[in-house]
């Protein structure tokens, strides 16, 4: 648990904003990326080491207390991982548990890695920079994933140059689809947004959004009814979570998280935990395909916005009544008093 | 957006199913003798139910003293009809402004009214006035099936039911195949009313013209809730705004923004949205009482009426006076 909360090397954050968003919880890793071996990650400009010792994840700072080498680069053995440089070793807890050129010596205790707390959920690594250790892990909640007759994927990670901020924006955007998504699931011919209202909830806020736009892949056979209108259900949980849960035609559903973890200011991974109550029987594969393309989509307009931070002051950008959900968002994010993010 | 001028409270007579996800409201006024002030055919109402405020046409007698409404439960809408179907119930009391006319009924020698599905509502105001003045005239109806066809049951009870024609797209009779004849043909005394679907009005308006009608014969009133919205919300009474930093008053006319009023007279306003959904417009007001009519501030920041927002609200006060 970190004493006092430091701002990272290099931090490309406003050192302000940086300490709000510092108290969530964002995914860092897949579940399944996490092993013996120590593994590199960032979280809000902080390089990380995540490993397993005895079962248990370890969460730290990249760096050997020692003389300073990330020990991403070592090794590890399910007991501990052991530095690049020197061999130091590190255990449960992060504790160091051997300094193989005095191993009979006392070990000084500034040598135990400063850690945060590790939750597994969805399938990925959950962790929170300026973690209480009385509060309990507020991890957002993810529509279906609990329920037996939902199958439960984990599609690979996605790199975004760009803000996440920018990135779930672009997620919870509904007027984008006939001109954006033109090679996943959009109609370039349904390009008119029906009115909609974003709602106030305790983290956040959600919105039902109905509509013509189908969400089978192009090339699908359309299985829905003609004239289907179909329910996007949004959920977004402040800063950079936010769920969709899609009401297919015959009560189909596909709930999807769109966990944007802000590896730094301008770099996001995003991490989507899907589960659906279909096809259940299919490879995955094919949806690790469409995801694919869809966020691919997504992709490359977010990485050109500019600026590239999300501009919270409504007098920065215009606002159209399909935007309802942006300025909803923006609004809750002024709520926990964030300014500018960084300066693009 | 608020209820636009005055209000007055009207107690929920009774509620009947007029089609498949459609409500019949009688609205009467909460004294049993009182009357509700009478209507033009083609009026409308604005009804408050909790936060939310939605305008609504009359469809029964203009002058009976009470106000019949007709309600569609949309699905994509703002959760208006939603909350009107799902909460109401008989013996309410709601908030209701005075009725107002956007859609007023020009008598001409004959009278063509053309509705389409909810659109029906105001025509059936007309053809209640139409009837009673013994003027010709005649009501056509379009709707998908019977089940979907609003106040059917209520229009064979009234006298001018023999007028309606009801067309059904079920048994092939739509709007694009079943037009009037008379449409037709110009007819320099025919007046023409068209109310339902954006598409439907298209297809009319397209036919009629292309038939050699003059663009003032048609009338026609559009059921969205954009263009609802835009229509009015910056009507009201006029009233005067003044810059605080430099003294200068200004009068804010009906249908004009206190923005558009300030940028006219040379004075600098951040305007994003221009429709009271964004906040970038927020100004602190310094005296006078504003007329929120943005869905920007909360409850607690209207009511503590400090700021607002100069794209579309307005003035409960002769002046107001703006920290600029």
């Amino acid at each position: 648990m970190p004493a006092a909360l430091t701002i990272p090397r290099e931090c490309t954050f406003d050192p302000d904003d940086w300490r709000i968003i510092a108290r969530y919880w964002y995914p860092i890793a897949l579940a399944t990326e996490v092993g013996e071996a120590p593994l590199g990650v960032k979280l809000l400009d902080q390089p990380l080491v995540v490993y397993r010792v005895d079962g248990e994840t370890v969460i730290a700072d990249d760096i050997c207390p020692h003389r300073g080498v990330p020990l991403s680069l070592g090794t590890g053995d399910g007991r501990g991982i052991g530095c690049a440089y020197h061999g130091f070793r590190f255990g449960s807890q992060g504790r160091c548990v051997d300094v193989p050129a005095h191993p009979q010596a006392k070990i000084p205790s500034r040598l135990n890695l400063r850690t945060y707390p590790a939750v597994e959920r969805y399938g990925l690594i959950w962790t929170c920079l300026a973690a209480d250790a009385e509060t309990e892990p507020e991890i957002p909640s993810h529509p279906h994933w609990d329920e037996a007759e939902f199958q439960r994927i984990n599609c690979p990670w996605i790199d975004i140059a760009a803000f996440a901020g920018r990135q779930v924006e672009g997620f919870l955007d509904v007027a984008h689809f006939s001109f954006v998504h033109l090679k996943s699931f959009g109609n370039p011919d349904n390009t008119v947004v029906p009115d909609y209202a974003a709602v106030p909830t305790d983290d956040g806020f959600e919105v039902e959004y109905w509509s013509s736009v189908s969400n089978y892949p192009i090339g699908v056979v359309d299985r829905g009814e003609p004239g289907f209108q179909w329910l996007r259900h949004f959920r977004l949980h402040v800063p950079f979570t936010a769920t969709l849960v899609v009401h297919f035609p015959d009560g189909a559903r596909l709930s999807i998280m769109n966990a944007a973890s802000p590896v730094s200011a301008r770099m996001t991974r995003m991490f989507a935990p899907i589960c659906r109550n279909f096809d259940t029987d299919q490879p995955v594969q094919a949806v690790y395909d469409f995801n694919r393309i869809v966020f691919e989509e997504d992709r490359a307009i977010v990485e050109v916005q500019k600026p590239e931070n999300l501009p919270l002051d409504p007098k920065l950008e215009v606002h159209v009544p399909a935007d309802r959900s942006s300025i909803a968002y923006r609004k809750a994010l002024r709520g926990l008093g964030l300014g500018s993010f960084f300066t693009a | 957006m608020d209820i636009q001028g005055t209000t007055m409270p009207a107690v929920v007579h009774a509620l009947t199913r007029a089609a498949t996800d459609t409500l019949l409201i009688e609205l009467r006024h909460p004294d049993a003798a009182g009357r509700l002030p009478a209507a033009q055919p083609g009026d409308h109402i604005d009804v408050r139910l909790g936060k939310f405020v939605r305008q609504y046409s009359l469809c029964g007698p203009a002058t009976d003293g009470r106000y019949l409404i007709c309600v569609k439960r949309e699905r994509g809408g703002r959760g208006g009809s939603s909350a009107l179907h799902e909460e109401l119930r008989v013996a309410d009391t709601v908030q209701v402004s005075a009725p107002r006319s956007k859609f007023p009924l020009v008598r001409g020698e004959r009278t063509l009214l053309l509705g389409a599905g909810i659109g029906i509502t105001p025509l059936l105001a007309m053809a209640e006035a139409l009837w009673d003045d013994g003027a010709a005239f005649d009501l056509w109806f379009y709707a998908p099936d019977r089940g979907r066809a609003p106040l059917i049951e209520y229009i064979a009870t009234r006298p001018y039911a023999e007028r309606v024609h009801l067309r059904l797209s079920s048994v092939g009779q739509s709007a694009r195949t079943a037009l009037p004849d008379s449409l037709d043909r110009a007819d320099p005394d025919t007046q023409i009313y068209v109310c339902g679907p954006t598409g439907f009005m298209e297809h009319v308006r397209s036919h009629v013209r292309a038939a050699g009608w003059a663009d003032e014969q048609l009338h026609q009133e559009t059921f969205s809730l954009n263009a609802e919205a835009a229509a009015g919300l910056v009507t009201g009474d006029e009233f005067t705004v003044r810059v605080a930093s430099s003294g200068e008053a200004y009068q804010v006319p009906s249908g004009t923004s206190i923005a558009d009023v300030l940028r006219f007279n040379g004075v600098d306003v951040e305007l994003s949205c221009e429709q009271g959904i964004c906040g970038a417009c927020l100004i602190p007001v310094l005296a006078g009482t504003p007329d929120h009519r943005d869905e920007v501030l909360s409850e607690a920041e209207r009511a503590a009426n400090d700021q607002m927002t100069i794209c579309c609200s307005r003035a409960r006060t002769a002046e107001l006076t703006l920290d600029l």
